[in-house]
């Protein structure tokens, strides 16, 4: 259960003020499937990034199973994304010169697994994405739509709970996209895992369980919640 | 993150920008390139003074000369101020015994002057004129053949020059070893030019062949004899003569053990003056110092230069990563972990400068024969000596230095904000 309490982020310093995020509270289920929807400046990806601690909003509480993760200490939220979360990207930001099996090893290094268990969990998460064949070959040879599935191998490697995907599907073609949003849901129904989608595009959205609108820093409008 | 995938995560950054690498390396290569070698010629020129000196003189030998002036006040000295050795820059018996007495002198032999007629092997062989020598000290002579205990000649025995072989009708240094050879000894006359009063003949039995060697100084041809048979012969020579028993220098044997600066210092209070070969070994020695830290000196600047290349390239390289260091970031990766990625590529980089640096060092070690041929050293000399521990240290060093030179790259790389880094727009 993640529980989004008056959350508030300002830019800028004096004058230039400008509120990201304005008072912002929602709750999310464990499990649950959410769209956070928004045109582009609409504070939807600072929203994301103060819900996975990268980003310290000055009033609020992020509440993460009873934890509040803006009281936590850099070094503990730190540890707590690397064990906790993951995010896939709209630029996918695999690393083009490595292979596809060192770009997966990445997350289980910074969560200090040790060596001998890494083999199996990487594998697993290539197989889950179906490129389990392309293990040794670099990331810079794949197609845009590897590349994500590339991306989502490693972010479900390291048994995530939380899952942030930044419009993964924008820099897709539809049929590519669908193969994406089809690993991600079954990822989301199979684990249970709390998948939660930034986006602008109004059909993947309607794909979650719940749909947060965004304007202006705002809460326009939730959609789908269980109350 | 463990130091492992750091490491491994580091050499695998570095292999992907090779050329980077490799060049920012030999930048540091070059520094320590030049330290090795100017430590190399160090070692290996003190370890050829050190030949030179146990070939050139003995270090337990103290030379004692009549105290000499040191020139400071060139005013006439009062009549009778002056001791009579001092005033005639000679030494006599009574010298001898005082000097005998000095704690830590174990022998002392005065330079005995002498001279040989002409050496022959006996009746029916030529007769040809020679040098004739005492070896007093204990200095190691380099031999073709024979052997001599403690450096020492026995009584009765002879040390021949491998140039005299052929006349003497020697097959080879091993065939003169245990023949005997006879030098005439003329009593020279009172009169200059005038004929020697008596002669004699002195049979010596040949203990050893020795032959020329770059490392000894002043090499001059002559039969070598030992310090009894030397006196017997500069008595003879001189009996009855004025100025027996007179020398310019002796030989002071320090014991074995003793400090040889502190029994020259008790001589030297004796009203004496002293040279020992430590003062020219220490001498060379200090020369050598300089030489080699001076051109050592080259190479830390050149470690240096090499500095500001590593940080150069190491802020490059943080800023073509910002992705996958925001990438890290959001991951989980701790500052620190961020931090010392890039610490590690830079120490990666010192690592393999200095390595290439030390490799062309000591290949140029196969120099060394031609170093010695062209600069005329004995055979064999290796000039450039290498210290396996000295390039361990180096090669560490500049790993250290490397580091503290990515300090400025790694901290901006951790501080990097990782939202801003992943803004794609």
């Amino acid at each position: 259960m993640i529980e989004v309490k008056h959350v508030t982020k300002t830019y800028g310093k004096k004058q230039n003020t400008f509120k990201a995020l304005d008072d912002v509270s929602f709750e999310i289920p464990k499990g649950a499937s959410v769209a956070i929807l928004g045109k582009s400046g609409s504070g939807k990806s600072t929203l994301m990034h103060a819900m996975s601690g990268l980003d310290r909003p000055e009033k609020g509480e992020i509440v993460i199973d009873g934890k509040d993760i803006l009281k936590l200490k850099t070094k503990q939220i730190d540890a707590f994304r690397s064990h906790q979360m993951s995010f896939i990207f709209q630029s996918f930001f695999v690393q083009a010169n490595e292979n596809c099996y060192d770009n997966v090893s990445l997350p289980l290094e910074i969560a200090g697994v040790p060596v001998g268990q890494r083999r199996r969990k990487i594998e697993a998460a290539l197989q889950a994405v179906e490129l389990l064949d392309k293990k040794k070959s670099r990331a810079r040879d794949l197609s845009g739509g590897q590349k994500q599935r590339l991306a989502i191998a490693r972010a479900i490697v390291n048994d995530p709970q939380i899952l942030f995907a930044d419009e993964p599907t924008g820099n897709l073609d539809s049929v590519t996209g669908n193969v994406v949003e089809k690993l991600l849901f079954a990822y989301n129904k199979n684990r249970g895992v709390t998948l939660i989608i930034v986006t602008h595009d109004p059909d993947l959205a309607k794909k979650c369980d719940m749909q947060i609108h965004i304007k202006d820093g705002k809460i326009e409008s939730i959609t789908g919640a269980k109350s | 993150m463990k130091v492992r995938d750091i490491v491994i995560r580091a050499g695998r950054s570095l292999r992907q920008a090779k050329a980077r690498t490799l060049l920012t390396s030999l930048a540091i290569s070059v520094g320590a390139f030049t330290v090795t070698l100017a430590l190399a010629a160090g070692a290996g020129g003190q370890a050829y003074t050190d030949s030179l000196i146990k070939n050139n003189g003995d270090s337990n030998n103290l030379s004692v000369f009549a105290k000499i002036d040191e020139g400071q006040n060139d005013k006439p000295k009062e009549y009778g101020s002056q001791s009579e050795s001092a005033k005639q820059g000679i030494l006599n018996d009574k010298d001898i015994e005082k000097i005998q007495k000095i704690d830590g002198v174990a022998e002392i032999t005065p330079e005995y002057n002498i001279s040989a007629a002409y050496m022959t092997r006996g009746d029916g062989y030529k007769k040809y004129d020679t040098n004739l020598s005492i070896k007093t000290d204990r200095t190691a002579i380099p031999l073709a053949a024979g052997t001599l205990k403690d450096n020492q000649i026995p009584a009765g025995s002879v040390v021949v020059p491998e140039d005299y072989l052929e006349s003497l009708g020697f097959a080879n240094a091993t065939d003169a070893v245990g023949k005997t050879i006879v030098v005439h000894i003329e009593k020279p006359s009172m009169i200059v030019g005038g004929k020697s009063t008596d002669s004699k003949d002195e049979t010596f039995t040949v203990a050893a062949v020795d032959k020329k060697s770059a490392t000894v100084l002043r090499y001059q041809a002559a039969l070598r004899i030992s310090p009894e048979d030397g006196k017997a012969i500069y008595e003879y020579q001189t009996a009855g003569r004025p100025g027996s028993n007179e020398y310019y220098t002796v030989n002071a044997r320090v014991e074995s053990g003793k400090d040889v600066k502190a029994v020259q210092e008790s001589i030297k209070a004796a009203g004496y003056s002293v040279f020992s070969l430590q003062d020219l070994q220490q001498a060379l020695f200090q020369f050598i110092n300089i030489v080699q830290w001076g051109a050592a000196g080259f190479g830390f600047l050149a470690i240096l230069a090499s500095i500001f290349g590593i940080i150069n390239t190491q802020y490059i390289s943080v800023l073509e990563r910002t992705q996958q260091i925001g990438l890290m970031k959001a991951l989980g990766a701790r500052r620190k972990d961020v931090g010392r990625l890039f610490r590690y590529e830079a120490a990666w980089v010192g690592f393999l400068g200095g390595a290439i640096g030390t490799f062309f060092a000591v290949a140029t070690s196969l120099l060394n024969p031609w170093i010695a041929k062209s600069l005329s050293l004995e055979k064999g000399t290796d000039l450039l000596q290498f210290h396996p521990l000295t390039s361990v240290i180096l090669i560490l060093g500049l790993m250290l230095v490397a580091v503290m030179a990515g300090y400025f790259p790694a901290r901006k790389a951790a501080k990097l904000d990782p939202i801003e880094a992943l803004r794609t727009e």
